[in-house]
């Protein structure tokens, strides 16, 4: 079990660097690169990411969706690939780590707020909390933040338990199947999140206009 | 039995627990899903053109569902690996 549980590697000015955030900057750089390489080589499979996203944004948000289009697909692709960087070896999944969710969450409720703010104006964002249910709406940021955190986590920190148990139990073989579906869920639990998310901006931008 | 020490006692209930939470939890949200895909492709198969919006409604509502049963495990995965009761009755060196 120990290594399932993040690791604190080495400490920069004092603050405590864990393995997942060493994993993660690994994972930047090689998206990074590997963006810049598909770039000279197939632009199109850009072409094809931002279509895909501008379709999940424009399924949900009314109006133009272009202003959208890069926070979404940055979240999608930070996600999925931090969700399957846990298959090749010496590195860690980055989403094992509760911290990472939880930050990807935090973005995604300011962003939320910041859309807001940049489709209604100062006034009309204060004006959201100015009506008799602001409780309830704090509420309900408060939870949905934590449902997304938690959903992600919960479902990459499954797949690693239920991998390394199967690993303690049969070494060879068997657990490379639960780590495909590990890779299953962690695709479709990229593409929830980015469509959650999505939602919740548009429920935050769309809403009190009417 | 009468020997049990109370330490013993809730160590087995915190073995026990996880156990009874996750089969509950999974029972509950894998046969709602499968109504939702049940009544998915009931509207899929009498209407094709629609599939496209169904299939996405389908998707969110499943993860949904699901991290109901994610809070389950995650809450054994607690109560297993990291429990704040146990490690207080049981001071382990």
């Amino acid at each position: 079990m120990e290594q399932v549980i993040p690791q604190e590697m080495f400490r920069l000015f004092g603050i405590p660097v864990r393995d997942t955030v060493v994993s993660t900057w690994i994972m930047m750089a090689f998206v990074v690169g590997a963006v810049l390489l598909v770039r000279k080589k197939a632009p199109i499979v850009l072409e094809m990411i931002v279509d895909f996203t501008g379709d999940l944004a424009s399924s949900f948000i009314q109006g133009p969706t272009s202003p959208y289009i890069p926070f979404l697909g940055s979240l999608l692709l930070f996600i999925l690939f931090a969700n399957l960087f846990g298959i090749f070896p010496v590195v860690v999944t980055p989403t094992r780590d509760i911290n990472t969710p939880l930050a990807m969450s935090l973005v995604v409720l300011i962003a939320s707020f910041a859309f807001t703010i940049k489709v209604k104006g100062l006034g009309g964002f204060a004006k959201t909390f100015l009506t008799p249910l602001v409780p309830l709406d704090l509420i309900g940021y408060f939870s949905r933040t934590m449902s997304l955190t938690l959903r992600l986590f919960g479902n990459i920190l499954g797949g690693e338990v239920i991998v390394s148990v199967l690993i303690s139990l049969i070494p060879v073989g068997v657990p490379l199947v639960m780590v495909l579906l590990a890779s299953i869920t962690g695709v479709l639990q990229a593409y929830v999140f980015t469509v959650l998310a999505a939602s919740y901006i548009a429920s935050a931008v769309g809403d009190a206009s009417a | 039995m009468d020997q049990m020490e109370p330490g013993t006692l809730i160590a087995l209930l915190t073995i026990i627990t996880p156990a009874i939470a996750m089969v509950l939890g999974a029972l509950a949200p894998t046969i709602l899903e499968g109504l939702a895909v049940l009544k998915a492709l009931d509207g899929m198969t009498r209407q094709p053109e629609a599939a496209n919006d169904l299939r996405s409604t389908l998707i969110i509502t499943m993860a949904l569902l699901e991290s109901t049963a994610i809070y389950n495990l995650l809450v054994a995965l607690v109560l297993l690996f990291a429990n704040p009761v146990l490690e207080r009755i049981l001071p382990l060196g």
